[in-house]
Parts: structure tokens; C-alpha cells; sequence
């Protein structure tokens, strides 16, 4: 928390054992709603995976296989049946320190500016104010949004304002990034330049992300590795080494790699569309 | 009206480039204002007109009734004599301390009980069951406690408003997006932080929602509060007037307190713009 950005590192751990654990395993994930064992309601039947350290993972999955009910799961926002949940070669009970949380929706809060919806994580953690504020505004400038530290979420478009989340996201400098549909919200345009920007970060300072998306060409476009999910309750039905040879930060380079479209047929196969719904 | 409308939009086109789009906006927003203010303010002189005229041709009986002009009269009287600033002074006063006592209570309750599911459980029949007491009920009880000064009144104004306000906040309270709470979380907030930094500002809409409605609740608790025994006040004048047949000056009692009401809701209103700054820009 002592660090400025940017540039800055992610958290140099302690013991060495920590760093060199993957930041996020999961093994065997199983989630059931419902108090009744008889009558369970399935959720997600079971799913193994590991985040690496600086790499972009996508979750793809048809609608309604479980997918935001996943990543509550991994952030220990909501308790899991079976399984585990290994963050930084430790078992974490509750809330993984050290990772960071977006949603489709941007859940600024409408009483703060733009700069005082950022730094809210450092406030939380006690950070000097002084720093509070240097930080956020390098981090809202870095964002594009130099000029708008003092404005109101409502004075923002749609775009700005999930820019303004996402520096929130990464105001805490966290190892882990958690995406949940970040983007859905946002037209074509805005939603390219927004993901260019994010791997750029995330690519430079060797964070992890973790993506959770039903647009399969942002998940094809921005990660190293996409996972798709099979209907409800979920699995993981295949796993894509996404390999394309560009500019992993340029988002309209990677659709028009001629790879890309094989990667998307691929994965839409997969994940069994159906016309009729 | 149609005409200046006129004359304005083609000013501004000759003015500039900027303004021009936006001017013509503002004014005929203006425009709209004005036209409802025109509207309300003929209402209310046809009204009178017509009320001041049934009673001069004795249509109307002006001893049951009074007239616009008696309760002018009246008003007059009662600026002279200084009752009018004593007895808004007194009512305002009671009303005033009730209201901040009831909402400070009220609100501190209403958000606390956020704080354990498990006691606003065990709370809600009680505060169902307090807020379903018809305020008057309580008035002789009020006397009887706090005497026939200032207390009472204020007691009464604060119980017409306590309720109200602990629902609402606790109201707003409950209503904060349950996404917003995961996402203080995951900032690594605890239930302190949480309560601080979002419950509360998120509860500020519904909170002044309520203190908007309580205003009136007080007034009614004070002049209620009046009514049952007092030797000054509002409620106090409308009461002695009344059983002494005095109408027009009934009357003009009730056009002070109205004015009162007025000008306490225009108050909070202000307060509210300037403490939720960011509700003014969107």
C-alpha cells in the first residue's frame, strides 16, 4: 500500500513459497443453492483451473451456466459446497486480499467525484490522504481521464464512468483481477478501447485477470487462455491456448489475426447456441 | 408570452454560436415556469375574488365564513399588536425542536438498526404498533408529563415525527444495492466502513424525503400540542378564536401557519441541495 503508481510492482511477498504459487488454483469448485440435499439446485457441478501469474484468462459460458455465481465464489462473497479456492498458495477464508473486483455495473458511489470514488479502497486501508490523492489522480489520468477528477458519476458517460471503476479496481494495486462482464454495457467502440487499455496495464505490470464474459470475441481478443463452460450445472466443457501473433494490447490487431475467427468458431461450437433460445 | 418568447430566440441567434443553442432551452423552460406561476396565482385571486364577493352580497354568511378583506383586517391587527411574531415565534419554535429532536432520534434508530437484523427483527412490531397511535391520543398523556409550557408541545412535535423518520431511514438503509455492500468488500471494508461510507450517504435521499414529510408531522404535533392547553402559539390563537366565533381571524391564524410550513419545507430543501451537492448536476 506504501507504493505509487505508476509504475509500480505488484506486492513482494514475504516467504518466497507464496510467490512462486500461482495467484489463483481451483480445484474441483462445486456449488449447490438450496438447503435441501434431495433437491439440490446445481449450480456449478465442478471446475479445476489455475490462474498464472501475468496471465489473461477468460470464462466463457452460455447464459445462466453459473458464471457471476463463480466469481462470488472466488472472491468468498458467497460460500462454496465442495472444493477449494487457493489464493497465493494459501486456502483463504473470506475476502483474498490482494485482488481486485468489477462488475458490469460500475457501482460508483454518486456522492463522490470521479477522484473520490478511486481512492475509496485507499481510504478504506487507511493510505495518507496526500497519497490518496496523488495516486488517484496519476491512476485517473492514466485512464484517460485527465479533467475529470471532479466530477460527479453522473456528469460521466457510460464509459468514463466504468473507467473510473476499473481505477478504483487497480487502486489498491492487486495482484488479481476479477472481470465480470466489465465491459457488456458499453457500445462497440468505447468497450475495444477499454479492453486495448486494460491489457496494456495488466500486461505491463504483470498482474493476473481473470475474465468472466459471454462475448467471445473480447475473451478470443484479450486473453492468453479462454475456458468455456458447458450448460448449467457448470463444467468446464474445453480450454483454449489462445494464440495469436500480434500486439496482445491491440485489440483490433487481434481480430483481424488470421487465427482469431478459428478461435471464435471454435468456442461458439462449444458453447452450443441454440437458435430456438 | 409568445411574443417575447420570440424575441428571444431570434437575439440569441444573432448573438453567437454557443449560447445560441442553449438559451432558448433555459427560456422556454422559464417560460413554462412562469406560466404555472401565472396559473396558480390567478386560481387563487379568482378564489378569493369570488369568496370576498359571495360574502359582500350575503350570499355567503360573512359571520360563518369570513371574508378575504376581515382576514386581511385580521392580519393586520395581529402584526400590530406583535401577537403575530410572538405566536409564530412560539410555534416555530416547538415545531422546530421537535422536528430536530424526532429526526435526530429517529434517524440515528432507523440507521443503527441496519446495523442487526436480529434486533430490527425484534424491534418492528413495537415501532409498527408506536407509529399506528393517532398522534392526538397521546397529547393528554404529553401534559400530564411535560406540563403545559413549551415541553409538551415539543414532546408532541417530536413524537408525530420519530416514527416517520426511523422508517424511512432505516427504509433507505435497506434499500442500498446489495452489489455496492460486495463491492466495499472486496475493497476490503468492514461492516464499520460499510455502514459510514455508503450506508449513510446512500440513506441521505430517503432521510430528507422524511425530513420533508416530517416538517408537516411537527407543525401538526405543535399545534395539536396547542390546542389541548396553552396560553400562546398558533394553534393556540386559532383555538381561542375559533370558540369566540372570530372566523376571519381563525382564518388568518391559518394563513401564518401555512406560511410557516412553507417557509421550514423551503428550508430543508435548501439545506438538502447543499448537503447532496452531487443530485444537482446530472
Amino acid at each position: 500500500m506504501d507504493g505509487v503508481m505508476p509504475p509500480s510492482r505488484p506486492h513482494q511477498s514475504a516467504s518466497g513459497a507464496e510467490d512462486t504459487a500461482p495467484p489463483l488454483v481451483v480445484a474441483n469448485l462445486r456449488k449447490m443453492f438450496g438447503e435441501h440435499l434431495d433437491d439440490p439446485n446445481e449450480v456449478i457441478a465442478d471446475i479445476s483451473f489455475t490462474l498464472g501469474r501475468g496471465e489473461i484468462v477468460s470464462i466463457v459460458g452460455p447464459s445462466g451456466a453459473g458464471k457471476s455465481t463463480l466469481l462470488n465464489l472466488l472472491c468468498g462473497l458467497t460460500p462454496l459446497t465442495a472444493g477449494t479456492v487457493t489464493w497465493h498458495g494459501g486456502v483463504t477464508h473470506g475476502m483474498p486480499k490482494r485482488v481486485g473486483y468489477m462488475l458490469q455495473k460500475d457501482l460508483l458511489l454518486p456522492w463522490r467525484t470521479a477522484l473520490r470514488n478511486v481512492t475509496l479502497g485507499l481510504e478504506i486501508h487507511g493510505v495518507p490522504a496526500n497519497d490518496q490523492v496523488e495516486r488517484g489522480r496519476q491512476l485517473l489520468d492514466m485512464l484517460g481521464l485527465h479533467g475529470f477528477h471532479d466530477y460527479y458519476p453522473s456528469a460521466l458517460s457510460g464509459g468514463m464512468r466504468q473507467r473510473v471503476a476499473f481505477a478504483r479496481t487497480l487502486a489498491n494495486e492487486p495482484e488479481v483481477l476479477l472481470l465480470d462482464e466489465p465491459f457488456a454495457a458499453l457500445d462497440f467502440q468505447t468497450k475495444v478501447i477499454l479492453e486495448s487499455d486494460m491489457a496494456r496495464l495488466v500486461r505491463s505490470q504483470r498482474r493476473s485477470l481473470l475474465l468472466i464474459t459471454h462475448d467471445v470475441e473480447e475473451a478470443v481478443s484479450l486473453s492468453d487462455r479462454v475456458i468455456v463452460l458447458s450448460h448449467r450445472p457448470a463444467r468446464i466443457r474445453a480450454a483454449h491456448d489462445i494464440e495469436l501473433d500480434v500486439d496482445r494490447t491491440n485489440m483490433m490487431a487481434a481480430r483481424e489475426s488470421p487465427h482469431f475467427s478459428e478461435y471464435i468458431r471454435a468456442i461458439w461450437g462449444e458453447l452450443e447456441v441454440r437458435a430456438r433460445s | 408570452m409568445n411574443a417575447e418568447g420570440q424575441k428571444i430566440v431570434t437575439d440569441t441567434a444573432l448573438d453567437g454560436a454557443s449560447p445560441a443553442r442553449k438559451r432558448p432551452w433555459v427560456s422556454s423552460a422559464a417560460r413554462g415556469t412562469l406560466l404555472v406561476l401565472l396559473c396558480q396565482i390567478t386560481v387563487l385571486v379568482v378564489l378569493l375574488a369570488a369568496w370576498e364577493f359571495a360574502t359582500a352580497s350575503s350570499s355567503l354568511s360573512a359571520f360563518l365564513f369570513g371574508s378575504p378583506s376581515a382576514v386581511f383586517g385580521f392580519l393586520v391587527q395581529m402584526v400590530r399588536d406583535g401577537s403575530l411574531v410572538t405566536d409564530t415565534k412560539i410555534t416555530g419554535l416547538e415545531t422546530l425542536l421537535g422536528f430536530a429532536i424526532g429526526n435526530v432520534l429517529g434517524t440515528m434508530i432507523g440507521l443503527a438498526l441496519w446495523y442487526s437484523r436480529f434486533v430490527s427483527r425484534v424491534v418492528q412490531p413495537f415501532v409498527v404498533a408506536l407509529g399506528s397511535i393517532p398522534i392526538i391520543a397521546l397529547a393528554p398523556i404529553c401534559i400530564i408529563w411535560f406540563g403545559t409550557g413549551l415541553a409538551s408541545k415539543v414532546a408532541m412535535a417530536t413524537l408525530s415525527v420519530v416514527v416517520v423518520a426511523l422508517v424511512t431511514a432505516y427504509k433507505g438503509a435497506l434499500t442500498v444495492d446489495i452489489d455496492q455492500i460486495n463491492m466495499m468488500r472486496t475493497l476490503g471494508a468492514s461492516k464499520r466502513h460499510i455502514f459510514a461510507k455508503l450506508i449513510v450517504p446512500a440513506s441521505l435521499g430517503d432521510i430528507f424525503a422524511g425530513l420533508k414529510l416530517t416538517v408537516g408531522f411537527a407543525l401538526i404535533g405543535a399545534i395539536i400540542g396547542e390546542f389541548m392547553s396553552s396560553s400562546q402559539g398558533l394553534g393556540h390563537a386559532i383555538f381561542k378564536a375559533g370558540s369566540l366565533y372570530i372566523i376571519p381571524k381563525v382564518f388568518a391564524a391559518l394563513v401564518v401557519t401555512i406560511a410557516l410550513a412553507l417557509c421550514l419545507t423551503y428550508v430543508v430543501g435548501k439545506i438538502e441541495r447543499l448537503l447532496t451537492p452531487w443530485r444537482n448536476e446530472a
